[in-house]
């Protein structure tokens, strides 16, 4: 539906072609040796007539939208339009002259007007080309108010999902645990409970790091993942065992905070605490044809009770991919054989996307590789096993 | 000086060594209590449990196999229980289950001597509670059991709902039939009608409960007298009440 005509501004839009018929008047007095009076009968219920007629530009500027037609195919199309429009105007004209002939008893009118068809079909194309120009002008705002819109939108829902993020991202039962073994150890291995204290602050900082961040490189969610792990190995002891296979170039892709530990979390939680003799994660990042392919493996007990799945931290994952990408990501939780796989893929974003590199973007980059052997460098103070590396 | 009282045998159970030291450490404080063991899971618990018959069990929620509340079903006598976990929301469960007290991780020393002050004054006269009252509550409120736990001497066994066929009473028992073995469990047949979600299990006749699923025809062999055929081509009687409900589900 055309905007003017579904907005109830119709009595407005006539009210500004009135000047157009007091100027096609103006022009046909002088041109036409008519009376103003003769002029204005004729030239304002034919503006009134052509604003309508001129309505239909509307169709064929949406369907040749400029950004994606060539400058021929508007030209020739928009010219079409144009002739044909004035030609429909000029008949309604000539009938109206007719009229005007009959009701005034001057015959004349219809014959100057006649004379004058050129001069009306210059006019009439001329303004045909104009509401064609105002019309993509109505079409170009009209995208920038929607686009507007929409990232108003999507902002909102970032947000959203982003608090929504934040509060779940510390879980309180994985510190109260931790400070369940932070006492246990204090008893008789003071030095291991320092440690442990020392791990569970590194993680509770990188967490706090991420606040206010809407992407980070992937290198340092995987670092956070190893701070997460480095916590749990003291609780779990030999339990927990945890293989990583990370692209190199995987490490600078850009990806939402906290998109790989609430998984990994889960494979913890949900995986190893219930196996008696435990097992191992595996963490997969592969960087190939313009994507990134996360994956979490985990084994899992098929015969534990599923009421507390892998719900919450997974539905916020997928949330927050989904705003990010729309359909281009994909997120997938299977279970088979006693192996729980959740696989994310989506766009890649990297620092060295050719020339897209914004000005700070070289810095982070830097940070993100200096973090990325941080970790092996935090490994003296805290041991961690080198990332990449496999328990069999 | 009065007697020495007679020590508390004290079995501590959770799935992480941190844990179990924490609490060795703190109970070491208390010199009337004996300490018979450790178990990282339930399966082990409800084993020690009835070899070294303590008096009071430190239980873990959350552990491999079988949860706090699981082994407490499947414990043959009845013993003092303190949960040691850090949940929170698992509590008013626990008092379902008569349970002596409910610690938070991390443990304080005051605090579990509290629950051992608890345990003293509870220990010689358990309150044994009905197994159903038991099994209801160790499932999640609101819930149908997801799985059936069935205790063969020191052996436990877990049947997942799903891979049961059907239930048949059998004297003070009930007979499991899953793929071709069937598990004795001392309990009603009503009690375990009740801890089976009624779209998937329905009462086909006095003695039977029937995994709807597993149903592959009913056979007419007299007037009014109806059998439920199985997938397997087991044969189960099915009475008027029986097939109405059977029907009413279809």
């Amino acid at each position: 539906m055309h905007p003017i005509l579904s907005r109830g501004r119709v009595g407005l839009y006539l009210a500004a072609w009135i000047p157009v018929g007091g100027l096609l008047a103006a022009l046909a007095a002088v041109a036409g040796r008519r009376t103003i009076l003769e002029a204005l009968a004729l030239t304002i219920p034919l503006a009134l007539i052509y604003a309508f007629i001129c309505l239909g530009s509307w169709s064929l500027c949406r369907a040749l939208p400029l950004e994606r037609t060539g400058f021929a195919t508007i030209a020739v199309s928009q010219a079409a339009g144009a002739f044909v429009s004035c030609t429909l105007w000029l008949i309604f004209g000539r009938g109206w002259a007719a009229a005007l002939g009959r009701i005034a008893g001057d015959p004349g009118i219809e014959r100057r007007y006649t004379d004058d068809l050129p001069l009306f079909f210059a006019a009439g194309t001329l303004l045909f080309l104009l509401s064609a120009v105002v019309h993509y002008l109505l079409i170009a705002f009209e995208a920038s108010r929607e686009a507007e819109r929409r990232a108003l939108e999507l902002q909102v829902l970032a947000r959203d999902a982003q608090l929504r993020a934040l509060t779940a991202q510390v879980n309180p039962h994985f510190l109260f645990n931790s400070l369940n073994s932070i006492s246990a150890l204090a008893g008789g291995d003071a030095a291991g409970a320092r440690r442990m204290c020392l791990l569970l602050a590194d993680f509770l900082r990188k967490t706090l790091a991420l606040r206010e961040r809407d992407e980070i490189p992937l290198g340092d969610e995987i670092a956070l993942v190893d701070a997460f792990l480095a916590v749990e190995q003291v609780r779990f002891g030999e339990r927990l065992r945890v293989a990583q296979r990370i692209d190199p170039g995987a490490e600078l892709c850009l990806v939402p905070p906290l998109v790989l530990q609430p998984l990994v979390e889960n494979a913890v939680s949900h995986g190893i605490a219930g196996l008696i003799e435990g097992g191992t994660i595996v963490i997969e990042a592969r960087h190939a044809g313009g994507r990134l392919d996360l994956t979490v493996v985990n084994p899992a007990d098929p015969d534990r009770p599923k009421k507390h799945g892998h719900g919450v931290g997974l539905k916020n994952v997928r949330d927050r991919l989904a705003t990010r990408h729309g359909g281009a990501a994909r997120v997938e939780a299977r279970e088979e054989n006693g192996t729980f796989t959740v696989a994310l893929s989506f766009p890649a974003k990297s620092f060295s996307g050719i020339g897209a590199a914004p000005a700070p973007a070289p810095a982070d980059a830097a940070a993100a590789a200096a973090s990325s052997t941080s970790a092996d460098a935090d490994g003296d103070a805290v041991p961690r096993r080198a990332p990449g590396a496999v328990e069999a | 000086m009065a007697a020495d009282p007679k020590p508390i045998r004290v079995l501590i159970v959770d799935d992480e060594e941190l844990a179990r030291r924490v609490l060795r450490e703190f109970l070491g404080e208390h010199p009337d209590v004996a300490i018979v063991g450790e178990c990282a899971n339930g399966f082990e618990a409800v084993k020690a449990a009835s070899d070294l018959s303590p008096d009071l069990l430190l239980l873990d929620v959350r552990m491999p196999k079988l949860d706090g509340f699981e082994v407490l079903e499947l414990l043959e006598r009845p013993v003092a229980v303190v949960f040691v976990t850090a949940y929170e929301d698992q509590a008013l469960r626990a008092f379902e289950v008569h349970a002596v007290d409910y610690v938070l991780k991390p443990v304080s020393p005051e605090r579990l001597a509290e629950a051992l002050g608890r345990a003293r004054a509870r220990i010689g006269q358990p309150a044994a509670l009905p197994l159903g009252a038991l099994q209801a509550a160790s499932r999640e409120p609101g819930q149908y059991a997801e799985r059936i736990l069935v205790r063969d001497a020191a052996k436990v066994h877990v049947i997942p709902v799903e891979k049961l066929d059907y239930v048949e009473a059998q004297d003070d028992y009930i007979g499991l039939r899953t793929g071709g073995k069937t598990y004795l469990k001392q309990q009603t047949l009503a009690e375990i009608e009740a801890a089976l979600d009624p779209v998937r299990f329905v009462r086909i006749h006095r003695s039977y409960i029937l995994n709807v699923e597993r149903l592959s025809k009913i056979e007419l062999y007299a007037k009014d007298s109806r059998a439920a055929i199985l997938a397997d081509g087991s044969r189960l009687p099915l009475s008027r009440t029986g097939y109405q409900r059977l029907k009413g589900l279809l």
